[in-house]
């Protein structure tokens, strides 16, 4: 339930007071059978895939679980807040050559290292980018958000071009190569590709479980009043500027940390992962599984990289156009996303089961 | 991918005997003002629609590619350079009716959405024309009529990109025209300012913004035939292209014709200049001046908000 964003609920501080307030026992019980079991079996059944699953699958899984992040990481922004960006591949590619240019360049091994450090540094380039994007972003819905788009896909354009350009630090154009497994996550513990699934499952759960925390508290009901209706939210003496700003550096961290996981997964990052393809393809991945849920990018990110990988077993040179198709698809018929049809679907389910 | 494409208009076109300072300046500055009206040309349709409508085509980068191989097919097939044009600006003015009949026409308003669906068209157009043509680069033959060079003392310029630059002053005469002096002209403004008090006049503005579309996507088909000499056409140069659009556009100005021309001849001279003063940041000197431009001046430098 409260997963979903619904326009014009919660638009004020008492509202959310109460949301939050309102027997925690009864509202977990209520919420267990349609939401928290599907979930727990979902996340039991990913870690007993590989026992059970060839490697490669093991492998796609993988990618799969980083996507997601990245795809819920950005619906902070899009699904959340409201604020479309064009851009968010930069803070994903940012996150992944942070964490490459310090194993290969800096000699820092230690993966919880490399990964707070991503995380932070991240987080700082989006403290620095938002403050310039959200000058020309305006205020309330009727304001059109084309140049904070623009602005946001320069950013990534021209972080790509900056990564093409520093070759000493970065590789150039043909990328950063020779990231290995992560080291030092436990000591004597050896990461390779089989325990990097469960290393990737393990942060990969936690960013979410920080991100729904986060979209779910006070602050996460103040982006959707301001979703909602920005104007009434300042009048409610909201400083709806800070939420947003807030919002766009959470969403680039988070996003940062979806990069680092990347960057150990392909051990190379090339200028591409920051510039306008990458961010195509996770724009996909949250309008497939629908931006007003909070899992539905999780279920974009499973079909997106499912049918990507399907798509270069059986016809790799038409994925842009399997992609194409996709997104027209999914914006003329279904702008939903399937995420609102799986949960829709699902609810049906359960009430006939109960009653 | 994009950075063969930038490098194009200066690779080695213009032949500059001995020549010092002042020639490399002065060769400099022509090739920046003929790569600026490719740009103008290149940017005209989409500010047209985007301007005009508020519609945005992304998928404006992949139109032009698509007129450059539709003209490059009938070209070397008829061998006629004129009807290759002809059909280039037909050919994708058609395709381009059909995104707007079939897709854009139900998304007014919803610009994310709008600009993510164009994506995806550009996507697959890409990738159809990779499909059909191959993933090999295509250079455009020069018309016989434009071969060869002008002189200027030690200098030497081609005489075909003079005559891109007639034909980008042409098309702007024509579309300033249009803009100021015509009742399309005047209904086109009038719906930029109110779109139902144009409707409620007993204007059908749906037809005018039909044909509008129609107009932008057939000029992107016809600059990417007239810059196929030039630019050459390889089925990936949608995205540099698209890019370079936007920063036309925006750094001009939405809404004006004259905007779009003083964007054109910014990004074209900085970007020319750019590579050939500072090469080492020649890749982003104009996405430099395009967030500048944003920050300080999110309508462009001449121009309306459009929203």
């Amino acid at each position: 339930m409260a997963t979903q964003v619904k326009p014009g609920v919660f638009t004020g501080k008492l509202f959310a007071r109460r949301a939050v307030a309102t027997a925690p026992a009864e509202r977990s019980a209520r919420a267990f059978l349609p939401t928290i079991l599907p979930v727990i079996v979902i996340g039991v059944l990913i870690l007993l895939l590989p026992t059970f699953v060839p490697s490669y699958i093991q492998s796609l899984v993988t990618k799969m679980m980083i996507f997601a992040l990245f795809g819920v990481s950005m619906n902070i922004l899009w699904g959340f807040a409201g604020i479309p960006t064009f851009g968010h591949a930069a803070f994903f590619g940012f996150g992944g050559y942070c964490a490459g240019i310090l194993i290969v360049h800096g000699g820092v091994g230690n993966f919880w290292i490399n990964l707070v450090l991503a995380f932070l540094l991240t987080g700082l380039l989006a403290a620095g980018l938002g403050i310039p994007a959200f000058r020309v972003y305006g205020v309330g819905a009727s304001d059109n958000p084309i140049y904070f788009l623009l602005v946001t896909l320069a950013f990534g354009e021209l972080l790509s071009r900056v990564a093409i350009s520093a070759r000493s630090l970065t590789g150039g154009s043909t990328g950063l190569a020779g990231i290995p497994y992560p080291q030092g996550v436990l000591p004597g513990l050896h990461i390779n590709s089989h325990s990097f699934y469960f290393l990737t499952f393990v942060i990969v759960v936690v960013c979410l479980f920080l991100i729904y925390r986060l979209v779910n508290s006070h602050y996460g009901y103040a982006l959707r009043g301001i979703h909602d209706n920005e104007r009434r939210m300042q009048a409610l003496g909201y400083n709806t500027w800070l939420y947003k700003y807030t919002s766009y550096i959470v969403a680039g961290a988070f996003g940062g940390v979806a990069g680092v996981l990347f960057a150990y997964f392909g051990g190379v990052m090339v200028p591409g992962n920051m510039g306008m393809a990458m961010t195509d393809i996770v724009f996909l991945i949250v309008i497939l599984g629908s931006a007003s849920i909070y899992l539905g990018p999780i279920v974009g990110a499973i079909v997106v990289v499912g049918v990507e990988y399907l798509a270069s077993l059986y016809v790799p040179d038409r994925w842009p156009l399997i992609m194409g198709a996709i997104i027209v698809f999914v914006i003329m018929v279904i702008p939903q996303g399937i995420g609102v049809l799986l949960l829709t679907g699902w609810r049906r389910l359960v009430r006939h089961g109960a009653s | 991918m994009s950075a063969g494409l930038l490098a194009g208009p200066t690779d080695g076109v213009l032949v500059s005997t001995p020549g010092g300072r002042v020639s490399t300046f002065i060769i400099t500055t022509l090739n920046g003002i003929s790569y600026a009206f490719i740009l103008f040309l290149l940017a005209a349709g989409f500010s047209l629609t985007f301007g005009v409508m508020g519609v945005i085509n992304l998928a404006h980068g992949a139109l032009y590619v698509l007129g450059a191989y539709f003209g490059l097919a009938i070209v070397n097939s008829l061998g006629s350079f004129w009807a290759g044009v002809v059909v280039a600006a037909v050919g994708v003015g058609l395709v381009g009716l059909g995104i707007y009949f079939f897709f854009l026409r139900h998304l007014y308003g919803k610009v994310p959405e709008q600009a993510v669906l164009t994506i995806g068209l550009g996507y697959a157009l890409a990738n159809i024309i990779l499909w059909v043509w191959g993933p090999f680069a295509k250079m455009g033959m020069t018309p016989e009529l434009f071969v060869g060079v002008v002189r200027v003392g030690d200098l030497a310029f081609p005489i075909y990109r003079l005559f891109i630059v007639g034909v980008g002053i042409a098309v702007l005469i024509v579309l300033w025209w249009m803009q100021d002096k015509t009742r399309v002209g005047a209904i086109i403004r009038a719906g930029m300012d109110n779109k139902e008090m144009t409707r409620s006049l007993g204007i059908n503005y749906g037809l005018v913004s039909t044909a509008v579309f129609l107009f932008g996507a057939a000029l992107a088909g016809f600059a990417g035939i007239l810059g196929a000499p030039v630019l050459g056409a390889f089925p990936s140069m949608g995205d540099a292209l698209l890019l370079l659009t936007l920063m036309v556009v925006v750094v001009g100005g939405t809404g004006y014709i004259q905007g779009t021309v003083l964007g054109a001849l910014i990004i074209g001279l900085v970007d020319t200049f750019g590579k050939a003063y500072i090469p080492q940041a020649a890749l982003f000197t104009s996405y430099v001046i395009f967030i500048v431009v944003l920050l300080v001046r999110p309508s462009g430098l001449i121009g309306r908000k459009v929203f």
